[in-house]
């Protein structure tokens, strides 16, 4: 049984009485436990709605949605959901930021404090942990959004778009760091992009979504050894699977 | 908010031309005693005490009516965020009461609270109350969407998400709101002291109107604006004060 099992899964969004907008139809992805997915595919197709609806923050219409066999009803520290837009909390530090998990659990302040040291250590954010979010660049904040999802030990991270904003050098670092906090934190991780080389890099697969209706078109297994290191970019069979993700995604244009 | 001593300039300049206009021009010094004249019954009142307790009773009366609605603005207007029924039900009073001049209703809370304290309190009431709704509502439904559900995905739900996501969040808001009211209960209290009273420092200022007091009345107008002033500081204070992570995020909300 697979750990993520989405069947045929139909997302209809009711704006008012008379707009309806079909997001995703007839949507069927299966994800193994501990699996690294990436999905690709063109603007509006569906992708945070799918993600959404994992988390728990929108209802599926029609279909099935289990993870770990229990269907998803609401929202569940168990699955985080990290955003393109950080959305950290402002009134709080760095450390306050990656506790409000534990808060809400109402677990002891030193042993929350013992817990949000070891994730600050993760995402390499030592030094810091009192800053305030205006105080911090988009990597940081980003670092910060990701621990604060992990602290609660989550099954399956949701990674909507989280390098979208930020600059080429920072984003390829927070890849590389991403694999080798997913390593440590042994979850699920499902990872929304637009970037090709990103997906592949970072997957152990790549699902390719089409649009209208918003569904997976076809689910890429990405051969390459790990640990991988960015010298993988340059490797022939990178290149072959870069140049057929792009026509997958391109042949809808 | 460093001393800017640039700032000082433009007033010192009006306050010069003026007195040099009241000294040695011919203008009747009725209409525009000299601001040496104003100081001169400034500082009589202030030695002999006289002026302090009509300080001490507009304040109390402005603070009485603050306090109240900012217990009843902020209750409201959370629960109408908060609920439906409640936003349908309290909604339209809002709408229908808050256009209405503070001071039309002058003549109602004299018959329903006499012409004591009670009326007085009442119209600072009347005065501070819609700031404060309406930003509380404002404020927690402007709460970013995303923000909470990423709020909920980690967990938060019911009472959490309000009081550890939501007022924090909408706390900006309703702070200004609240600094935007200590303003207009000072506006609401000298109003209404010179529609009737014997005391405060609004009727300090009528009383010396009406006996052609002119420089009198000029230094209780200087009273109230230092009054204001005052307000004004400490509301920002506290302020920033409370929103040390939003006054150094983005300048809205500050009219400095
Ligand atoms: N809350 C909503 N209400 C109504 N329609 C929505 C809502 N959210 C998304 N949609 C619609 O559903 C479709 C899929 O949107 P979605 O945001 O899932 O796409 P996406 O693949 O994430 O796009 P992008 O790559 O631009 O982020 C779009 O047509 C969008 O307009
Ligand atoms: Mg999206």
């Amino acid at each position: 049984m697979y750990f993520i099992d989405a069947e045929n899964v139909k997302k209809v969004y009711a704006e008012g009485r008379q707009k309806h907008t079909v997001a995703i139809e007839d949507f069927t992805l299966q994800v193994a436990e501990k699996e690294f997915v990436s999905i690709v595919g063109q603007s509006g197709c569906g992708k945070s709605t799918f993600l959404l609806m994992v988390a728990g923050l929108e209802q599926i219409t029609e279909g099935r949605l289990t993870i770990d066999g229990q269907p998803v009803n609401g929202p569940d520290p168990l699955r985080s959901i990290v955003f393109q837009e950080y959305l950290l909390f402002p009134w709080k530090t760095v450390r306050g930021n990656i506790e409000f998990g534990l808060e809400l659990n109402k677990i002891p302040k030193k042993e929350r404090s013992n817990i949000s040291s070891e994730y600050i250590r993760l995402v390499g954010l030592t030094g810091f942990e009192n800053r305030y979010p205006h105080e911090l660049s988009g990597g940081m904040k980003q670092r910060v959004a990701i621990a604060r999802a992990l602290v609660n030990k989550p099954k399956v991270i949701l990674l909507d778009e989280p390098f979208g904003s930020l600059d080429a050098l920072t984003r390829e670092g927070l890849q590389t760091e991403l694999l080798r906090i997913w390593l440590e934190a042994k979850c699920t991780v499902l990872f929304v992009t637009h970037s090709i080389s990103e997906a592949i890099y970072l997957s152990d697969k790549v699902a390719i979504m089409r649009k209208r209706p918003g569904k997976i078109k076809e689910m890429i297994t990405i051969d390459l050894p790990r640990p991988r290191t960015r010298d993988v970019f340059i490797s022939p069979e990178f290149r072959e699977y870069e140049r057929y993700l792009k026509e997958l995604v391109w042949e809808d244009l | 908010m460093r001393f800017n001593y640039k700032k000082m300039i433009s007033p010192l300049s009006i306050l010069a031309l003026w007195e040099i206009i009241g000294r040695f021009i011919w203008i009747d010094p009725f209409f525009f005693p000299p601001p040496t004249a104003m100081l001169r019954e400034l500082y009589a009142m202030t030695i002999t005490g006289e002026v302090f307790p009509h300080i001490g009773i507009s304040i109390v009366r402005a603070l009485s009516g603050y306090i109240l609605a900012a217990f009843a603005g902020l209750t409201l207007g959370l629960l109408v965020a908060w609920s439906r029924v409640v936003e349908n039900i309290a909604d339209p009073l809002i709408e229908l009461v808050r256009p209405i001049s503070t001071f039309a209703l002058v003549p109602v809370m004299f018959v329903w609270f006499g012409i004591g304290n009670g009326s007085k309190i009442a119209i600072i009431f009347k005065a501070c109350f819609f700031p404060i709704v309406l930003n509380t509502i404002a404020g927690i439904k402007g709460v970013d969407k995303k923000l909470i559900q990423a709020a909920k995905s980690l967990g938060a739900e019911g009472m959490q998400l309000w009081i550890k996501v939501l007022i924090p969040a909408a706390l900006p808001m309703i702070i200004t709101g609240l600094r935007i009211s200590t303003a207009m209960s000072m506006l609401a209290i000298v109003g209404v002291e010179m529609i009737a009273a014997d005391s405060g420092i609004g009727f300090l200022v009528i009383d010396a109107q009406r006996t052609f007091a002119t420089a009198r009345m000029f230094a209780g107008i200087i009273v109230i604006s230092l009054l204001g002033f005052t307000f004004d500081r400490i509301a920002r204070f506290v302020e920033n004060r409370i929103l040390v992570w939003h006054t150094e995020t983005s300048l809205s909300g500050r009219m400095t």
